[in-house]
């Protein structure tokens, strides 16, 4: 090796170094580098291609039953999705571009638009990264990064595969994904590290690593009807409008081995397909290797006081949200995933006897325009109308009056598992879908059930894109990935879902007499 | 004698408390100039002698034209400060289940709200409100209310407003919605179970069709620009 080269190799190992410190464990607001020429091209042209766009859907002829304004809607949409992908500007400002676009189209008014800020998304995120900068600064998070790989990090594999475990343990009791999000995040980040992925230098363990956790923790909260509000909106709505009540133990049936399957497949898939890892970079890329790691968990020494208190700030927080069912009976309210990150907000930042001044809370406002601006737009196309237009459009466009039942139940679930690009929110979405849903196996002859319960399924899985739920956008403030990436590896994991359900409708469904034979006609 | 006259009593009130009607549709036919055509079908059930108003959603009616119905049913336009009715008069005899019908004419179904003096519009030039509200004034219960409002040609829904009662917890159609009715854009407002002193309204912005092409100008020569002010992210680096 060359002098240049050692030297080179040994600054970065220094950089690691830092990082593992957790000094600079900050989600930067600088625009990513363009990776490669194709990517130079895609901002190139990404610009241009999004008013192209943008034009193309505001002067088509009005659909029936599309208003003007959620034409509009769609449109500002469409043209913010193109430069979100292609990042001609950094993600905050496009989504700014965004929300300046809803107010002079007239999708939205200027209120409207700026509540957005005020929504508990928005001051979840705000809350969760003030907890995750408490678990920074006393380095517990550092001590259980170093835990995680000296206990399973001896190779990059391994390494994913404790992150799936852990989410799949996570994920029963803490419904709200953001919350899951905000609390593995500095894991991921320094684990992120030790392989050599930084957000100044990515590298397929990265992106392995935030987008299996991204999947991890949107798809596995299928497993479980408490998974999430809105799995519990659908079997509302099964209830009432299919007259067929859907039971805790029912669920899981179907929807745990869906989920785990899954996530297993994007495990190896992710690694050996999508985003290669090279032999050098499976294992840890620190100089010194996991023999530096160790003398580092070492150096550590036992619990240090700052830790014990940061411990049981995050557990009072956590015990408020795997108990929100009880709020009501225990307290007269619910205190909900926002307030109970906000009660331990106030402990963290307590003057004297909290464990972290305001000015070293790491709070990423570029993150939280980001998110605002998406959710404007995504509010804007429920309000207008223009989801919803889109997916009675898709609906009838198929004719399912003289297919088989397996046909028509794959074009149902192919439509209801890509529909989240359309939309930010997983209730909206519930609440346009399943209706729909329903209402189309009624009329096809079929037991709505039979449609409803697998289409529910898909509810929580919204991972193509980072707009596409709260924890896509905490993790995309890594840098550690692009949107290019997450749509390749999002929809991947929607694809292989889709299959999978399809699968379990010619047989597991079928046994356990969910669905009827996958080839059977209408009665 | 006296138990008699409670027994006919009792009987007369179930009598008039039997009167449903089944459906209310109305269909409102848009000019140009924001008058309208309104054409109403309303299907009666228990129907008997006697006398009732019907409301019908709008001020003033004017031209006002029965429909065919069953002999001896007689439909009169009425109306005072408070708002325009249909007094219906069924006589002896009628069938329990009878279908009225009428059409009447109605101005400024379309119109620009005029701001108060030094407030400012609220309304860009060009657009149009369209409000329709309707309250069951009378007795019987509307099981299933609908109107449907086709525009004029060329002009669309901006957006809905306005649209109550927000639809139920079990109530899964929108209470607006919008389509294209006869090949026309248009809306139509429903809602079902209404009871004495129930209302439902819609509020809607209309825009003409065409788009202004200010955006086109806008932004064609700002995408052009922006591929040749930034033409130097894909030049190739020049050898050093």
């Amino acid at each position: 090796m060359s002098a240049d080269g050692a030297a080179q190799t040994h600054a970065q190992s220094q950089k690691l170094l830092e990082l593992l410190g957790m000094e600079r464990m900050s989600l930067s607001s600088k625009p990513r580098e363009a990776q490669d020429s194709t990517e130079k091209w895609m901002r190139y042209l990404g610009f241009p291609g999004g008013i192209l766009l943008f034009l193309l859907i505001l002067y088509l002829p009005p659909g029936a039953g599309l208003s003007a304004s959620a034409q509009a809607g769609a449109a500002c949409f469409a043209l913010a999705l193109v430069w979100w992908v292609t990042e001609p500007f950094p993600t905050y400002v496009t989504s700014l571009v965004l929300m300046f676009l809803l107010l002079v189209t007239r999708v939205a008014n200027d209120k409207t638009i700026m509540y957005v800020l005020g929504m508990d998304v928005i001051w979840l995120n705000l809350l969760a990264f003030i907890l995750s900068s408490m678990l920074v600064k006393v380095r517990l998070a550092k001590r259980m990064a170093l835990w995680l790989i000296l206990r399973f990090g001896k190779n990059a594999s391994h390494a994913l595969l404790a992150f799936l475990i852990l989410h799949m343990a996570l994920a029963p009791l803490i419904p709200a994904t953001a919350a899951r999000a905000v609390m593995t995040l500095p894991l991921m980040v320094v684990v992120a590290a030790i392989y050599g992925a930084t957000e100044d230098s990515n590298n397929n363990f990265g992106r392995n690593l935030l987008l299996l956790n991204l999947c991890g923790i949107s798809i596995l909260s299928s497993m479980t009807m408490t998974g999430s509000a809105a799995n519990l909106i659908a079997v509302g709505m099964i209830q009432t409008m299919a007259d067929q009540r859907v039971y805790y133990v029912d669920w899981v049936k179907v929807g745990t081995p869906i989920a785990v399957t899954t996530m297993f497949v994007m495990w190896w898939v992710g690694q050996k397909v999508i985003f290669r890892i090279p032999k050098d970079e499976r294992v840890p890329q620190l100089e010194g290797g996991l023999g530096l790691v160790k003398d580092q968990y070492e150096a550590l020494g036992p619990l240090t006081k700052p830790e014990k208190k940061a411990i049981a700030i995050f557990s009072l927080v956590l015990a408020l949200w795997m108990t929100d069912i009880f709020h009501m009976e225990w307290f007269g309210v619910e205190i909900s995933a926002p307030f109970a990150a906000l009660l331990g907000a106030v402990i963290v930042l307590f003057p004297r006897y909290g464990v972290l001044q305001w000015s070293e809370a790491e709070i990423p406002w570029h993150l939280l325009i980001f998110s605002a601006g998406a959710y404007a737009g995504g509010l804007a196309l429920d309000d207008t109308g223009a989801a919803a237009w889109g997916v009675k459009v898709l609906f009838g466009s198929f004719d399912l009056k003289s297919v088989p039942f397996g046909v028509a139940y794959t074009i149902v679930i192919a439509v209801m598992m890509y529909s989240h690009l359309l939309t930010t929110s997983k209730t909206v979405r519930t609440l346009i879908m399943l209706p729909i849903i329903i209402t189309l196996a009624k009329s096809l002859g079929w037991n709505p059930i039979s449609f409803a319960l697998p289409a529910a399924l898909c509810i929580d899985w919204v991972v193509g894109l980072p707009i596409s739920g709260k924890p896509n956008v905490i993790l995309f403030s890594t840098n550690q990935y692009s949107v290019g990436d997450n749509f390749r590896y999002g929809i991947t994991a929607c694809t292989v879902g889709v299959v999978l359900l399809v699968l379990s409708a010619m047989t597991w469904f079928h046994w356990i007499g969910l669905t009827p034979a996958f080839w059977a006609t209408a009665p | 004698m006296r138990s008699l006259a409670i027994l006919v009593l009792a009987l007369a009130c179930g009598a008039a408390q039997a009167l449903e009607i089944r459906r209310y549709e109305t269909r409102i036919d848009v000019d140009r100039d924001g008058a309208a055509l309104a054409t109403a079908s309303v299907d009666l059930a228990g129907a008997a002698a006697g006398r009732f108003r019907l409301p019908v959603g709008f001020a003033k009616l004017a031209d006002f034209r029965p429909g065919e119905a069953s002999p001896g049913v007689s439909l009169a336009a009425k109306g005072n400060a408070d708002g325009a009715w249909v007094e219906v008069e069924l006589p002896d005899g009628v069938p329990s289940e009878t279908t009225l019908g009428f059409s009447f004419r109605a101005n400024g179904v379309l119109f620009v709200p005029k701001p108060e003096a030094g407030q400012k519009a609220t309304l860009p030039k060009g657009s149009r409100l369209l409000r329709h509200r309707f309250v069951n004034t009378q007795e019987a219960p509307i099981a299933r209310y609908a109107a449907t409002v086709l525009f004029p040609p060329e002009v669309i829904a901006h957006r809905v407003n306005e649209q109550l009662p927000r639809p139920g917890r079990k109530e899964f159609a929108p209470r607006v919605e919008l389509d294209r009715f006869d090949g026309r854009q248009g809306a139509r407002l429903q809602l079902a179970n209404l009871r004495q002193g129930d209302r439902t309204s819609m509020e809607l912005e209309i825009v003409d069709e065409r788009r202004s092409a200010v955006w086109l100008l806008l932004l064609v020569p700002l995408a052009a620009g922006y591929l040749f002010f930034f033409r130097d992210l894909v030049r190739p680096p020049r050898p050093s």
